[in-house]
């Protein structure tokens, strides 16, 4: 059990991640602007130097029939629910919404927030390149950048200087190195924290002030560190794939009959939100933020080197595997998610090889409980040293 | 009397020659990838470059090998491709898995000819990762991806054609070294005016069929533009498209159709599913009804003249237009290569519900459409379901319109009798506007 201290700390970021409309307009009431993003390609540091705080749009994993007139039901449902919530106008306190040149499903999100939730006025798309290891396509996302700087300083009314600019990366390069820090632990054996806490967290830093946020991952680190370890942690399990913010999902796999534990998640809701840093110091800062997003873990709808058709997030995942040392390997990607399950076919006979079991699970708007845990616990079952609790 | 095409044999022996070329050729280089590539570049390495195009091959294998492709279809699945991914992308990987091949001559044969290297795009989410797939399970073909970043009018953007531009660049400098050969600027600037005249031709036929009668109904026009998918960068295609067009003008100055009989003239938007399409269009013919244009057909390989002064046009471009076009270098060809490949209609609708729509409010007034048919591929990330959920609620108080869910190979994709009674309520209520209007 974790002392009392970081459990509030832990709860802290749960209520936020659980709530992130109240938490964003509780922003708003303090005078902030606010700007929902729809995707981690966005460019947060711009928006954070121009005064805005970036709050990333989540689901509520909640069936609605609202999004079927408007996105073709074969769209993934997490682009579906991000939509609804702009129909269910949950976010119309937003001062904008922005998104990146994303995969085809969350940029039809952000058209229905544009075309029928009322935020024609208040977008923004920034041109970003569809595959990220072009040659080119550092000048390409400096110049969208170029792009969307004047437009923001147009709306907030002031302009962007490279201070605000540099102190705008170093907050977030701060973020990003003590949630590394954080996920660090999980490759302990005995980690004073669970996997499904830290990927709380970690969602929750998405829609966060980082000013409020980082303070408060400093404490908790700072906290768990002094702790003892957890008590035996099981098969260790990986995920990998695509947006999940339904956190019941990675409570569920450590609440199985069989003893196992989450030890990391591969998904832009998780580590490849913050997997990275972008260079500080740079005279041009645009470039620089350019230069980070390209050096991130791909998105699968975004990974291809050319020359070779090289998969780069295969280069991560290996590392990852041999870091965090998971037994098994839980394939976790939306219905109707294209580049997810290509990625996956190829990556298996790669698990394969170093003789790490993997299973596959689609998501939908509401968690299949029953069918996951079934699937899951045959999924330990066939993992070798299994042993059955109670 | 119903109008036979002449050219329509040269059409499909051209097609099948291409194929054959590709699976027989004992010299020079394969190369498969979307055919939604510029592909001039790989014509500056040599007059020996055979081609093969994913969606092309594997649209014209359903059509002439049903049960192959369900083979196809299958083996890719269970060889762990997802359910719902691209239908295109399974069948030519299954023939990839079950190392055979099929083409259009009727041939099949058995091992799958190995590709000497792969030069595609990239612009859904799964586009590029088709020939990832193809690659890894060959052993490792080298493979160029372009970023095709586009949508709505993306070829007025410097920003956008100057990124495709250096990745074609980037792209020819790749070519040389992978392929150990030096690359002719003279081959590549004959084959890049050839490719944009053979997209400008293939838009002025097109055009015609705004006349009464349509001169060409869909299934020629899904039929005699494989040509200009395959290979469209060679003397030979010009000249077929050249005497297309004057065949056709002909038809039009005549007032011959290959189909006269047209009550109702109908705007299509959607890939040509192979499956149910004959079914559909029976019921429609059975009614005097005809498809006479279609963004896909129309726009998949062929240029208009697009946005202009923010509205949408489908008048064609002037092939003498072509002939002006200052190809002097090598940065000149490749810059007048993207914009013209960039402003295919189908690209801009993919990612642009401004211009989806803007293309279709324009199509239905110039070619005087009776109705909208819409009929978004399930498996196709390109074909913008959402733009069409969109259009009905724009257009269905305008002008008939109803929309079916189709699937552009995929048979277990389609519920075929639903779309029947759909497309038989869209006759009905042509019909019933008719009647209203007299």
């Amino acid at each position: 059990m974790m002392n009392k201290s970081s459990d509030a700390i832990i709860e802290r970021f749960r209520s936020i991640a659980g709530n992130p409309h109240e938490y964003a307009k509780s922003l708003q009431r303090k005078g902030q602007l606010v700007a929902g993003y729809m995707c981690t390609h966005v460019p947060e540091e711009i928006l954070y130097a121009a005064g805005m705080i970036p709050v990333r749009i989540l689901t509520s994993h909640v069936s609605q029939a609202m999004t079927r007139s408007y996105m073709h039901e074969t769209y993934c449902s997490f682009s579906h629910d991000c939509a609804y919530q702009g129909l269910a106008h949950h976010y119309d306190f937003l001062d904008l919404i922005v998104t990146s040149s994303s995969c085809i499903h969350m940029g039809e999100a952000f058209n229905v927030w544009v075309r029928f939730a009322g935020f024609q006025g208040k977008s923004f798309l920034i041109p970003y390149p569809h595959i990220i290891e072009t040659k080119p396509a550092a000048a390409f996302m400096a110049e969208s950048f170029g792009e969307f700087k004047p437009f923001l300083e147009k709306f907030v009314k002031k302009s962007i200087t490279d201070g605000d600019l540099e102190r705008a990366i170093k907050v977030y390069n701060h973020t990003r190195r003590l949630l590394r820090r954080l996920w660090e632990f999980l490759r302990r054996d005995h980690p004073p924290i669970t996997g499904p806490d830290v990927a709380t967290v970690t969602l929750a830093s998405q829609v966060m002030d980082k000013q409020e946020c980082n303070p408060l991952l400093d404490q908790l680190i700072q906290r768990l560190e002094a702790e003892p370890g957890k008590g035996p942690s099981g098969v260790r399990l990986m995920v990998s794939g695509g947006a999940c913010d339904d956190l019941k999902i990675f409570e569920l796999l450590e609440h199985l009959d069989y003893s196992a534990s989450l030890i990391f998640i591969d998904s832009c809701t998780a580590t490849r939100y913050f997997w990275f840093e972008v260079p500080e110091d740079r005279p041009d800062k645009l470039k620089a933020i350019a230069e980070g997003y390209i050096s991130r873990i791909p998105c699968p709808a975004k990974d291809n080197v050319p020359g070779t058709g090289e998969k780069k997030r295969f280069r991560f995942i290996q590392q990852f595997i041999e870091e965090y040392k998971p037994d098994g390997v839980v394939f976790l990607y939306q219905r109707f998610c294209s580049p997810q399950p290509m990625d996956v076919v190829a990556l298996k006979p790669i698990l394969d090889k170093l003789g790490i079991p993997s299973t596959d699970f689609e998501l939908d708007t509401t968690l299949p409980v029953t069918q996951f845990r079934t699937q899951m616990e045959a999924f330990l079952e066939t993992i070798k040293g299994v042993v059955p609790l109670g | 009397m119903a109008y036979a095409l002449k050219t329509w044999n040269d059409f499909k022996n051209y097609q099948n020659t291409c194929y054959r070329n590709y699976l027989y050729a004992s010299e020079g280089l394969r190369v498969m990838g979307s055919t939604w590539s510029v592909l001039a570049p790989l014509k500056g390495l040599g007059d020996d470059v055979h081609l093969m195009g994913g969606e092309p091959h594997a649209a014209s294998t359903a059509g002439t090998f049903p049960d192959e492709s369900r083979e196809d279809i299958v083996a890719a699945e269970t060889a762990g491709l997802g359910f719902h991914s691209c239908s295109y992308l399974k069948l030519f990987t299954g023939e990839v898995v079950r190392d055979k091949i099929a083409i259009t001559d009727g041939t099949i044969k058995d091992g799958y000819p190995k590709p000497d290297l792969i030069w595609t795009t990239h612009l859904c989410s799964q586009h590029s990762k088709w020939y990832q797939e193809v690659s890894r399970r060959l052993g490792g073909i080298p493979m160029y991806a372009i970023d095709m970043i586009g949508g709505g009018n993306a070829e007025k953007d410097p920003k956008i054609v100057n990124y495709l531009s250096d990745q074609i660049e980037e792209g020819i400098r790749w070519l040389e070294r992978v392929t150990g050969r030096e690359f002719s600027d003279e081959l590549f600037i004959k084959a890049a005016r050839n490719e944009i005249k053979v997209l400008v031709l293939w838009g002025n036929i097109c055009a015609l069929n705004r006349h009464a009668p349509a001169p060409l109904d869909e299934r020629r026009l899904i039929a005699l533009f494989p040509p200009a998918v395959v290979d469209r960068t060679t003397d030979e295609t010009v000249q077929l498209y050249q005497g297309l067009l004057k065949e056709v003008k002909h038809m039009v100055e005549t007032g011959q159709s290959v189909v006269p009989d047209q009550r109702y003239r109908i705007v299509y938007f959607g890939i040509a599913h192979t499956y149910g399409h004959p079914e559909m269009a029976r019921i429609l013919r059975d009614a005097g009804a005809e498809i006479v244009a279609s963004v896909y057909t129309f726009g998949t390989c062929g240029n208009f003249r697009g946005i202009v002064d923010g509205k949408w046009s489908w008048d064609p471009l002037d092939p003498a237009w072509v002939d002006e076009l200052d190809l002097s270098t090598r940065r000149k060809t490749i810059t007048e290569l993207v914009k013209i490949v960039l402003g295919w209609p189908t690209w801009q609708g993919v990612r642009s519900y401004w211009a989806l729509e803007s293309m279709a409010r324009a199509m239905i007034t110039e070619y005087k459409a009776d109705g909208l048919l819409l009929a978004p591929s399930r498996s196709c990330e390109t074909d913008f379901r959402n733009g069409y959920i969109a259009m009905q609620r724009i257009f269905k108080s305008e002008i008939p319109t109803i929309e079916y869910d189709s699937d552009q190979v995929d048979v277990r994709k389609m519920d075929l009798p639903g779309a029947q009674r759909k497309t038989e309520l869209f006759v009905h209520l042509m019909e019933a506007h008719k009647r209203r209007s007299a």
